[in-house]
């Protein structure tokens, strides 16, 4: 049941374009830039400026994200509502969130995955013409995107949990108030 | 005292207080009231006599001060949030005057997603929700998205969600309160042919005098008190 909801959430998600690609779009470019420090910081060629970035990586990331749940929530109170209303109990309704807010960052890790998979083949490409012969074919390694993928996972988590509280919130009574009341 | 099997909703000295800027509002004042299964009710009043916090009691959306809601032979009037929320998806369906429908799905997915917590095979949903389009004879416009359509079409896929999980009971609030009076005509004539096709209870709130003539059991409402039933 949990996983048709969350099936539901992708198509829901979908459909609120302008929300979607902003949130997406932000975090495919966290996700780069955490990744892209954490792999200096482990290749050992910077000091300690990488990783004062990451930190300003995680704690915007983890802003955004309650943002977003913050959003999702206040945005679509009277849905909630509604759908508590027809017979959703708060956990139907929070799988409902949940699944928008992981798919969401699942989509930027999927766009930086894409992104940098390219990078390495047009490098490549241009390496075997003899051009662009000073590029890195690759730009991050796999094991700063997986570290990326969990500390993302983590700020989810926090997100999640606040959306869910704050559902908690929503009446099924707030339906039945008209529109602008 | 025992419930007759017919009773659908028996309302049992029931009352319901509301604090607002410091002042008590007395919602509902000993409030007896006996539904019985089949039955089209109208619960009428002026604006501000409880008529909505009534039907908010009687759904399960909300909880009484005191007294007891026996719905379907079971007293609600102390139920738990979740147990409340099982029971309108399995017994009750709603009908919003702003229709409520959710703006990213389509018809049918408005009206499937009555029963997606359920543990229904998604074919089985597509199916009940066709066929509930049909019976409110929208199956036409299932994959339009609300924004694509009139007041009376939205209100129509409202019904077809409310009946869609076979329910004992539909509750309306304002269900034509919104609509021009073809509309309201045509939602309320396909109200009746549910309650009378499929013996489904309906409670309906309204303020519009015109509605009346569909009941037939008129409650009439002031100052949080039933003033008459007919």
């Amino acid at each position: 049941m949990a996983f048709r909801l969350w099936k539901k959430a992708i198509k829901m998600t979908m459909r609120e374009k302008k929300t979607f690609v902003v949130f997406t779009g932000i975090y495919t470019i966290l996700i780069f830039l955490t990744s892209f420090f954490i792999e200096t910081t482990l290749s050992g060629s910077d000091g300690g400026l990488t990783t004062y970035f990451i930190g300003i990586f995680f704690i915007t990331s983890l802003i955004l994200s309650l943002l977003y749940a913050w959003i999702l929530v206040a945005r679509n109170r009277r849905t909630w509502a509604t759908l508590k209303c027809i017979g959703f109990t708060n956990r139907d309704v929070n799988s409902l969130i949940t699944g928008i807010i992981l798919y969401t960052t699942f989509m930027g890790f999927l766009i930086v995955i894409e992104g940098l998979l390219h990078y390495a083949a047009i490098v490549t490409y241009l390496q075997s013409a003899n051009i662009a012969m000073g590029l890195p074919v690759i730009l991050v390694s796999l094991l700063p995107v997986v570290v990326t993928f969990f500390v993302f996972l983590f700020v989810q988590l926090i997100a999640i949990l606040l959306a869910n509280r704050k559902i908690l919130k929503v009446r099924p009574m707030l339906a039945l108030k008209r529109v602008g009341e | 005292m025992p419930i007759d099997k017919d009773t659908m909703i028996d309302a049992i000295d029931v009352n319901k207080e509301y604090r607002r800027a410091g002042a008590i509002i007395r919602a509902l004042v000993d409030i007896n009231l006996t539904i019985k299964s089949g039955d089209f009710v109208i619960i009428q009043g002026p604006t501000g006599c409880g008529k909505s916090t009534m039907l908010n009691v009687l759904s399960g959306l909300d909880l009484p001060d005191s007294g007891k809601i026996i719905f379907d032979g079971e007293n609600i009037a102390r139920a738990k949030e979740d147990r409340l929320a099982k029971i309108r998806r399995q017994k009750v369906g709603m009908v919003f005057q702003d229709f409520n429908l959710v703006k990213t799905l389509t018809a049918v997915e408005n009206v499937e997603s009555m029963l997606w917590p359920t543990v229904l095979r998604n074919k089985e949903i597509e199916n009940r929700a066709i066929a509930a389009l049909r019976d409110v004879n929208m199956l036409e416009r299932k994959d339009h998205f609300p924004v694509e359509m009139s007041g009376g079409e939205k209100q129509r896929v409202a019904l077809a969600r409310a009946i869609v999980g076979k329910p004992r009971v539909v509750f309306g609030d304002e269900v034509s309160g919104n609509l021009d009076p073809d509309s309201e005509r045509e939602i309320l004539e396909l109200l009746t042919k549910i309650n009378k096709d499929y013996e489904t209870t309906m409670i309906i709130v309204t303020h519009r005098e015109t509605v009346a003539k569909y009941g037939n059991k008129i409650v009439q409402m002031d100052n949080g008190r039933i003033v008459s039933v007919k």
